[in-house]
C-alpha cells in the first residue's frame, strides 16, 4: 500500500449487450491518488464500466492500462492480484461471519493450498492466524471491529456495505473501485463512510474510483468527475465545472435528479 | 462451526475468560470423546449385522462428505458421486488382484484414491464450462459411462458379475477372517470386526481433513463459488482452478468411499454403482443440511442404515414385506425410498439446515451474535 499510486488509462473502451450499446468509446484517466466520481444516471453504463475494469466484461475494443499494465486480457483475478479491489451496486456476500468474509478478501495474500490446509499443517495454521490478525485490523479501521465475529446475514444493511468495503481492502489494493458504496445508508451512516474513504487516500494514498448517485457526496470527496450518459462520456473535470457543464444539466433532466440529495 | 481457530481471540479488551470458552467448547469435546469411545467398543456388543450396517455408514459418510465439500460447498451439482465411486472400488479391486498388477492392498488403496482424484481432474474441464442443471446432466453422463465400462471392460471389471475383493493387507494385518481365529477380550475378531476399526480411523481422517478444509482459505473460496462466482473471481480468487479442485478433492473422498465399501462388500458388481446411488449420495447431503461434515454424516447414517434395518425388522413393520417376498406389500428398500424422500421434503420445508442444523442450535443455542449496542456516529 505504500508503493506509488498508479494511474489508470482507460482509452476507447465499447461494450455491447445484445446490440444495446453499454460503453461506446469511453475515456477515462484516474490520477494516482485521487478520488474520483464517475456519475450519471441510471443505466449510464457505470457498473459496466467497473465491469471492465475489474475484467468481468471483456470489451468489444479499447485499453485499459494500470500503471502501464493493459488489463482487458487478463482474468479477474489477475486484476485483483494487481491490486485493483471493488465493491459490488447489490452486496455480494459469502454466508459466515464478517471475519469469512473479510478472510476471502485475504485470499490473494495467503498461500495455504488443499493439502496444506487439510493436514493442518504448522505454516498453514500460522498463516491462517497472521491472516486474521490483519483482517481484524481492517475491521477496526473500517468501523467493524465490534461485529468481527457477526454471522453477515444479522448486520443490517448499513453494515453490510461496510463489510463489502472492509473485504476490498483486505486486498491491500492499490485501486480500489466502489459502486454506490453509501446508496441505501441513512445520513449518520453516508458521512462515516464517506470519512473512512477520505481516510484511505490521505492515510494510504490508495487510488479510488467511486460511482455514486448521492450528489453532495461527490462534490466533497471527489477531484475530479468523469459523467456518463447512454454509455458515452459527456462531461469530465473538477465537481465545480461538472456542476455548471450544461450537458450534465441536461442529461439529469427528467432522470431523478441526482442534485437534490446534495 | 466455522469458528473454532478463531474461538478465544476476541478482540483486544473484549477476550473470553478461559473458562466461559471451555463452557463453550466443553460439551462439544465432551460428546465428540464419549461418542469415540462409544464406537470403539461396538464390536464387544454388536452382532454381525449391525457392524456391516455401521461400516456401511461410514463408507456412505466418507462419500458424502466429499459429495458435500462438491456440491454443497462449492455449489457444483454433481449426479455422477457413484462414478468416482466405483471408480474407486474398481480400482482398489484391479490394482491388488488377479487379473491386475496384484499390489500390495494397503499401496493399491492409495493408488484407488488417487486414481478417483484424476477422474474427477479429468472430467473437471467440462464442469469448467457448464454450470448448475447442465453440470448435473453432465455429471449424469458419467455414471452410464461407469455404466458401459464396468459391464463391457470384463478383463478388469469382471464384468456384469463383478469381481471378488481381496482382503486389505496392512503390515501383515489381515481385514478379513484368519485360520487362527484372532480373539480380542474373548470377542472374535471376524473381518466386521476389524474392517469396523478400519472404518473409524479412516472416517476420522476425513472429518479432521474436510473440517480444516471448510475452515481455512481453500473452503472459504469454495463458498465463496457458490455464492457468487464474480465476487470470488474479484477477491482473487481463480474461480477455474477451485471449481475443479472441488471436484478432485471431492472424487478422491469418493474413492475412498468406495475402497470401503468394496471391502465392506467382499464383491463389487456394475448394478449397485448406478444413479440410484448417485441420488442416494445427494439425499444425504440435503437431510444432512449442506455444507457441513456432521450434517453429511447424519444424512449418510440415515439414508444408508434405514433400508438395511427396516429389512432385518420387516416382519414386524407393517405394509412392508420381508425381502424376496411376492405380494403387494413394498420391500424393505423402497419402503425406505419413500421414508427419507419424506424426509428430504420435511428437511426442505422445516429444517433449513437439515439435521446438522438441528443438532447444531440443540448443542449451542446460547451463541447469539455478539450484539453490541450500535456504536453512535457523530
Ligand atoms: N449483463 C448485461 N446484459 C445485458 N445488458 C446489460 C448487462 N449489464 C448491464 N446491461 C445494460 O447496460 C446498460 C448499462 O448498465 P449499468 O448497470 O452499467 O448502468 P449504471 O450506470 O450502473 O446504472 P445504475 O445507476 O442504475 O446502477 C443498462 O441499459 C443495462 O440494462
Ligand atoms: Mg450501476
Amino acid at each position: 500500500m505504500t508503493a506509488a499510486a498508479p494511474g489508470l488509462r482507460v482509452r476507447d473502451i465499447t461494450v455491447r449487450f445484445a446490440g444495446l450499446v453499454a460503453l461506446d468509446s469511453v475515456d477515462l484517466t484516474v490520477e494516482p491518488g485521487s478520488i474520483h466520481a464517475l456519475i450519471g444516471p441510471n443505466g449510464a453504463g457505470k457498473s459496466t464500466c467497473f465491469n471492465v475494469l475489474s475484467g468481468i466484461h471483456r470489451p468489444e475494443h479499447g485499453s485499459v492500462r494500470l500503471d502501464g499494465t493493459e488489463l482487458t486480457s487478463l482474468a479477474p483475478h489477475r486484476i485483483a492480484a494487481l491490486g485493483m479491489a471493488r465493491t459490488f451496486q447489490n452486496i455480494v456476500m459469502t454466508s459466515g461471519t464478517v471475519a469469512d468474509n473479510l478472510l476471502l478478501g485475504r485470499h490473494g495474500h495467503s498461500r495455504a493450498g488443499f493439502a496444506a490446509t487439510a493436514l493442518r499443517l504448522p505454516h498453514a495454521v500460522r498463516e491462517q492466524r497472521a491472516q486474521l490478525e490483519r483482517a481484524r485490523e481492517i475491521a477496526e479501521l473500517t468501523g467493524l471491529g465490534t461485529h468481527f465475529r457477526t454471522p453477515v446475514d444479522l448486520l443490517p444493511y448499513g453494515d453490510r456495505k461496510r463489510v463489502e468495503l472492509a473485504r476490498a481492502l483486505c486486498l491491500e489494493p492499490r485501486m480500489l473501485l466502489l459502486d454506490e458504496p453509501v446508496a441505501g445508508m441513512n445520513a449518520a451512516e453516508r458521512a462515516r463512510t464517506a470519512g473512512t474513504i477520505g481516510e484511505l487516500r490521505t492515510r494510504f494514498g490508495l487510488t479510488v474510483v467511486l460511482v455514486e448517485h448521492d450528489m453532495g457526496l461527490v462534490m466533497r470527496l471527489a477531484d475530479e468527475v468523469t459523467v456518463l450518459d447512454f454509455g458515452r462520456r459527456i462531461a469530465g473535470g473538477t465537481p465545480a465545472q461538472v456542476r455548471q457543464d450544461p450537458e450534465v444539466r441536461r442529461a439529469y433532466l427528467g432522470a431523478p435528479s441526482p442534485q437534490e440529495s446534495a | 462451526m466455522s469458528d473454532r481457530w478463531v474461538s478465544g481471540r476476541q478482540a483486544s479488551g473484549r477476550r473470553v475468560s478461559g473458562r466461559a470458552a471451555l463452557r463453550r467448547v466443553g460439551p462439544a469435546r465432551a460428546a465428540g470423546a464419549a461418542a469415540a469411545v462409544l464406537l470403539c467398543a461396538f464390536p464387544f456388543y454388536l452382532d454381525a449385522f449391525w457392524l456391516q450396517v455401521g461400516l456401511f455408514s461410514m463408507a456412505a459418510a466418507i462419500g458424502a462428505i466429499g459429495l458435500n465439500l462438491l456440491s454443497g460447498t462449492s455449489g457444483q451439482l454433481s449426479l455422477g458421486h457413484a462414478f468416482f465411486l466405483a471408480v474407486g472400488a474398481y480400482g482398489y479391486v484391479w490394482l491388488a488382484g488377479e487379473p491386475g498388477p496384484g499390489l500390495p492392498p494397503a499401496v493399491a488403496m492409495v493408488l484407488a484414491v488417487c486414481l478417483s482424484g484424476l477422474a474427477g481432474g479429468l472430467f473437471s474441464p467440462i464442469a469448467g464450462r457448464v454450470r448448475g442443471v447442465y453440470l448435473g446432466v453432465a455429471t449424469l453422463a458419467l455414471v452410464f459411462l461407469g455404466q458401459h465400462v464396468m459391464v463391457n471392460a470384463e478383463g478388469v471389471t469382471g464384468g456384469f458379475n463383478g469381481r471378488s475383493v481381496p482382503p486389505l493387507e496392512i503390515g501383515g494385518f489381515t481385514f478379513a477372517e484368519t485360520d487362527p481365529a484372532l480373539v480380542v477380550l474373548g470377542v472374535p475378531f471376524g473381518a466386521e470386526e476389524r474392517l469396523w476399526y478400519l472404518g473409524l480411523v479412516l472416517l476420522a481422517a476425513v472429518w479432521f481433513s474436510a473440517r480444516n478444509l471448510l475452515r481455512g482459505r481453500p473452503g472459504r473460496a469454495l463458498s465463496a463459488l457458490r455464492d457468487s462466482e464474480v465476487a470470488a473471481a474479484a477477491m482473487g480468487v481463480p474461480v477455474a482452478r477451485y471449481r475443479s479442485a472441488a471436484f478432485v478433492v471431492s472424487s478422491m473422498y469418493a474413492g475412498l468411499a468406495g475402497v470401503l465399501i468394496a471391502l465392506a462388500f467382499r464383491g463389487i458388481v456394475p448394478d449397485y454403482f448406478g444413479l440410484a446411488l448417485s441420488i442416494d449420495y445427494l439425499a444425504m447431503i440435503v437431510i444432512g443440511g449442506l455444507g457441513s461434515v456432521g450434517g453429511a454424516t447424519a444424512g449418510a447414517v440415515f439414508v444408508t442404515a434405514l433400508p438395511l434395518v427396516m429389512g432385518r425388522y420387516a416382519d414386524q413393520l407393517p405394509l412392508v414385506a420381508a425381502p424376496g417376498a411376492t405380494g403387494h406389500a413394498i420391500g424393505p428398500t423402497e419402503a425406505a425410498r419413500y421414508l427419507y424422500g419424506a424426509a428430504i421434503i420435511l428437511v426442505l420445508l422445516y429444517v433449513p439446515g437439515g439435521l446438522g442444523g438441528l443438532f447444531r442450535r440443540r448443542v449451542r443455542p446460547p451463541t447469539p451474535p455478539v450484539r453490541q449496542p450500535k456504536e453512535q456516529t457523530p
